[in-house]
């Protein structure tokens, strides 16, 4: 009888990865022929693989760039936000919220604004900005350990501080080094397959190094004295998958410019279809915050056509209820 | 407590002095010693050093000055993964996601024999794990998320984690803290069980002064960061005595030639 209960309770875990999957590859789909040119799956290996096809051509360098760094920027942010939440047993971190991303975008304004030829470092220097912030956020929250709400009230005022930066130098600047407005303002539309190749290889190592710390991410969720018991260096630990945290927020971050929430929803919503098991929820946040960011900035491109709503701003007109949702039932969702 | 020359410790700490700020000394030169095979209990008021005791045997401290043994070694000389080999903790206040299964966490009793990336799995591991979990009685509830069990089902979620590390040093802070008595007795007996039936050492901080007489071997009174009785319980525990450790009069009476503590 009780075997038969937790059974039907089990959560599905392979229907919800593959459902998930299958969605992200409509979406894609969807993606490829949102606008004035359409083209079906077969034209599209045509075009690509046998004959030279204009609008196949076309598409390839305008749409497919932007989609791609939607789908990685997308994974990157959620899984990032995985990771924050599990270093801080914090419901509500999120690279965005905290500050992480602006710092790295500050860092990535001024790499654009004033050395434009380190453009290809811009990662680099990215990361090192999210990492400023991050060291920020955890030297000020920290006060006999790390309170969920006083992480957020500080990552509030970092947030705040680096996106004033980013806007200030903007403005120095004139608004239209085309550089630091697209990463001031998360706009996407103009990428490129450079901005591809800049960002799909740290993307691929972030992720798949936070999918190696899955096990440790697990046990970071016990008391950390706990943990400690078990042998585990907590602090080492958590600075260690704060760094893959970090990189991934930068990385996109230095691509897509801010875009909150995203690493807030996802997770949120993958801990309730496939639990709280990190082997799981990192690959299933990692689909899922591509799905999302891929719609969202689907989304922005038609509603309002010919004008386009970044992608940011509509997660951010779905993610700020979310976040009090979360906060409102935060201590339900760690600690028994 | 005189100690003899050929009894077995297992740990043991010399000349320990420690504080937090720098400037009040919570422990000052302590000794104790610890034997091999029974239960010893640490007994005292609040803030008498005694929690501050366990986590320097513990490596959550460090002491300023003395040292702690581990068989005959420094404590500082092993490393935390080593460390978690030899001796198994049980801490208060243990939380988890509320959908980790039961059978998920005393596998994570496994994390000092596994690399970093490693899960539990291998036929060491399985034993290990059901070994705690039939011990503990567990086994039962094993595919069930920690939120559904009670308060004492709990607690022997998290002693079976302990047990799963197979070590032969067990330490408990408080493991009746916050159950009811039928729980609380249930624990008692399984301490007890773990040590008369698998000579684990054991080494652990109660509260309630019949349970610490009734089920410890040896009882070490502590206050003001001093130890002021060590020994047999039933020797040692005097109307005095409780009256030195905690500031009040407690009468104690014999039932069966036992004493008992009057603690009411």
């Amino acid at each position: 009888m009780r075997t038969e209960l937790t059974e039907e309770k089990k959560k599905p875990v392979a229907p919800a990865l593959i459902g998930v999957a299958v969605l992200l590859l409509i979406m894609i789909d969807l993606a490829i022929n949102t606008g004035s040119l359409k083209v079906s799956m077969s034209q599209l290996y045509e075009g690509l693989f046998v004959a030279y096809d204009p609008d196949v051509a076309t598409v390839w360098d305008l749409r497919f760039p932007r989609i791609i760094i939607a789908v990685l920027g997308g994974a990157a942010l959620s899984v990032s936000g995985v990771l924050f939440q599990a270093c801080m047993k914090n419901p509500i971190a999120d690279p965005g919220v905290i500050g992480v991303s602006s710092g790295s975008s500050f860092a990535a304004v001024l790499v654009a604004g004033l050395f434009p030829s380190l453009y290809f470092f811009t990662p680099m220097l990215a990361f090192a900005g999210g990492v400023a912030a991050c060291g920020l956020v955890y030297l000020l929250a920290f006060k006999n350990g790390l309170n969920p709400l006083r992480v957020i009230l500080v990552g509030v005022a970092v947030n705040a501080m680096f996106s004033g930066l980013t806007q200030a130098f903007n403005s120095m600047t004139g608004g239209n080094l085309t550089g630091v407005a697209s990463i001031a303002n998360a706009n996407i539309s103009q990428k490129t397959w450079d901005d591809v190749y800049i960002i799909s290889g740290y993307v691929a190592l972030g992720l798949v190094l936070a999918w190696m710390m899955c096990y440790r991410c697990d046990l970071l969720s016990l008391s950390d004295q706990t943990a400690r018991s078990l042998g585990v260096h907590v602090t080492g630990t958590r600075i260690g998958v704060s760094l893959i945290a970090v990189m991934l927020a930068a990385i996109s971050t230095a691509e897509l410019g801010v875009v909150s929430f995203i690493g807030l929803i996802v997770p949120h919503v993958a801990r309730l279809l496939v639990g709280s098991n990190h082997r799981v929820l990192i690959p299933f946040s990692a689909l899922g915050g591509a799905f999302l960011l891929l719609l969202a900035d689907t989304l922005g491109r038609t509603i309002a056509a010919p004008y386009e709503i970044s992608a940011s701003i509509l997660l951010s007109i779905v993610g700020g209820p979310m976040l009090i949702i979360l906060i409102r039932r935060s201590d339900k969702t760690y600690g028994i | 407590m005189e100690y003899k020359e050929n009894a077995e410790y297992v740990m043991e700490a010399r000349d320990l002095t420690f504080s937090y700020d720098g400037k009040v000394n919570v422990l000052e030169h302590l000794d104790v010693k610890f034997l091999k095979g029974k239960i010893t209990v640490l007994l005292g008021a609040n803030g008498c050093g005694k929690s501050t005791l366990f986590k320097l045997l513990t490596k959550n401290l460090y002491p300023d000055e003395g040292r702690v043994n581990l068989y005959g070694e420094d404590l500082e000389e092993y490393s935390l993964k080593e460390f978690a080999r030899k001796v198994a903790i049980v801490h208060q206040n243990n939380i988890a996601p509320p959908d980790r299964k039961v059978e998920t966490l005393v596998g994570y009793g496994r994390t000092p024999y596994l690399n970093a990336f490693q899960t539990a799995g291998s036929k060491e591991d399985e034993e290990a794990i059901r070994w705690a979990m039939e011990v503990t009685h567990v086994d039962s509830y094993r595919n069930r998320p920690v939120s559904e069990l009670s308060g004492g089902q709990r607690q022997r979620v998290w002693i079976a984690m302990a047990l799963a590390m197979m070590t032969d040093i067990l330490f408990l802070d408080e493991p009746c803290n916050s159950l009811d008595i039928r729980y609380q007795i249930g624990i008692m007996k399984l301490v007890r069980q773990l040590n008369r039936e698998y000579g684990m050492t054991i080494i652990m901080i109660l509260h309630d002064i019949n349970q610490a007489m009734t089920y410890a071997d040896v009882l070490i009174g502590m206050k003001d960061g001093r130890i002021i009785a060590e020994g047999e319980p039933q020797e040692i525990v005097t109307p005095e005595m409780i009256r030195t450790l905690y500031g009040i009069e407690l009468p104690v009476t014999q039932i069966d030639g036992r004493k008992y503590v009057l603690a009411v």
